[in-house]
């Protein structure tokens, strides 16, 4: 995967901002290609401690994007998930992060193009601020029980 | 004082223990106790020393009618356990108790050494004899202190001065320097204040809204959200799983800070997710009993914050 140094993480409804950012790649809109997408159900189910876990873990900015209010395949996942979501980018300056690395936004199926244009914009966001660094030279969690060479293995599996 | 063994008294007849203060026999300052009958009750006190959250007890004594002696950051957790079943209001007594803000034992301690005589009198805080200027001694948490009296009791006990002490009510001494910080220089200064916990846990047992207990996702393998190396990273971690976990639940009794052997200063941080969720919700956890956690509901109507 190309890309600059930044990596970002984007947290996607299953139902519309997945399928619109799939709209965007299939109608070969250009996009930067530092976002990595995660899919999920629903919004309502991002656990804010997943966004700051992401960027603990090496994210450089996180991204949110569901239904639009309304239209929530749960019908009201998006409305708990948008007092989480505002509530997190509020807290972000506190914890040390710059709030701009945090965003969450509705795009629907058919919002390709406001997908590639939300998207480059973030990216074009976050290049100027470059790495977060949140965790400072702490060792990462695999280091101390399994060593280095566990590589991709999850944690979980090996217990 | 002695208003308080005759309450406690009267209190055990109807219930099956009453949580209070009772002295320590070495130090002479206050320490958590419970009273199952007339005999142990002769021993309760209540002075500025009891600066314990009581309230911490209840989730895990479900199955008794308890009395609790709470003040007015107490009486704000029981109103919060209650909201969210933890406990149930018919279970218990509430014994309020005044309070015009507590006395930091351990900073005088460390100060005059430990287990110095302490006399706080009204005008007056003498340690060891010497009068010292008692501002300087007071807990830190009753600086953002919002009920010195409590909402919630079935008797009070003692006086209760109907008013906050608006004199020691001032913001968290390191807020100042917090706010001036860019979010650059707030990742070191939570990197150096993490790496300095040593992971007792102890803010997290002293949390009456910490009740999770054995299933605390703080320390579970799976999903390990942390990890087991004691490091700023994963002390990080533990604070933000606390942090969020009781965002609209936080009382702001400042339990956890009071509690941090190493003095991290916790309340920095949930003062401001306190203040943010005031903003947005107009709410404040432990305010009433009619109010429904903000987390846990939404209004279609006015939850509107610029984005859509």
């Amino acid at each position: 995967m190309s890309g600059g140094d930044i990596k970002l993480v984007g947290f996607l409804c299953n139902w519309c901002s997945y399928a619109g950012a799939d709209m965007a790649g299939t109608s070969r809109m250009a996009q930067p290609a530092e976002m990595r997408i995660v899919r999920l159900p629903c919004t309502g189910r991002v656990n804010p401690l997943l966004v700051l876990k992401a960027f603990q873990e090496g994210a450089d900015g996180v991204l949110v994007s569901g239904c639009h209010p309304g239209d929530c395949h749960y019908n009201e996942g998006n409305y708990y998930a948008h007092r989480r979501l505002e509530l997190l980018s509020r807290m972000m300056a506190v914890y040390g992060i710059e709030p701009e690395r945090f965003r969450y936004t509705w795009i629907s199926a058919s919002e390709g193009a406001r997908w590639a244009e939300t998207v480059t914009g973030f990216t074009e966001t976050i290049r100027p601020l470059g790495r977060l660094n949140l965790a400072g030279g702490g060792a990462r969690d695999d280091d101390h029980h399994q060593g280095p060479a566990a590589g991709s293995a999850s944690p979980a599996e090996k217990r | 004082m002695n208003g308080i063994v005759d309450t406690i008294k009267n209190v055990l007849k109807e219930t099956d223990l009453v949580l209070g203060w009772t002295t320590d026999p070495v130090t002479g300052v206050a320490t958590p106790a419970r009273f199952h009958d007339e005999k142990e009750a002769e021993q309760a006190v209540f002075d500025s020393t009891c600066a314990h959250n009581l309230a911490v007890h209840l989730p895990r004594l479900k199955d008794s009618r308890v009395g609790i002696v709470a003040k007015g950051c107490d009486a704000r957790s029981v109103i919060e356990l209650i909201i969210e079943h933890e406990v149930q209001r018919e279970q218990l007594a509430v014994i309020g108790v005044g309070c015009g803000s507590l006395l930091d034992v351990k900073k005088i301690w460390r100060r005059y050494g430990y287990g110095v005589a302490i006399k706080d009198r009204d005008d007056s805080l003498l340690i060891g004899g010497e009068q010292v200027n008692r501002d300087e001694f007071i807990q830190r948490k009753c600086h953002g202190c919002l009920e010195a009296d409590p909402d919630i009791y079935d008797v009070i006990a003692g006086e209760v001065t109907g008013e906050i002490p608006t004199d020691t009510v001032r913001p968290h001494p390191l807020h100042d320097m917090f706010v001036s910080l860019t979010p650059a220089e707030r990742r070191s200064f939570w990197r150096e204040q993490f790496s300095r916990c040593i992971r007792c846990y102890a803010c997290r047992e002293v949390c009456p809204m910490c009740f999770c207990r054995d299933v605390c996702i703080m320390q579970t393998q799976i999903p390990r959200w942390a990890g087991g190396a004691v490091d700023a990273k994963q002390s990080e971690m533990i604070q933000l799983i606390r942090v969020n976990h009781l965002a609209g639940r936080c009382t702001g009794c400042g339990e956890c800070e009071r509690a941090c052997p190493v003095g991290i200063p916790l309340m920095l941080l949930l003062d401001e997710q306190n203040h943010a969720i005031e903003e947005m919700f107009a709410y404040g956890a432990g305010a009433s009993l009619k109010a429904r956690p903000p987390l846990l509901v939404f209004d279609v109507n006015k939850d509107i914050w610029g984005k859509g």
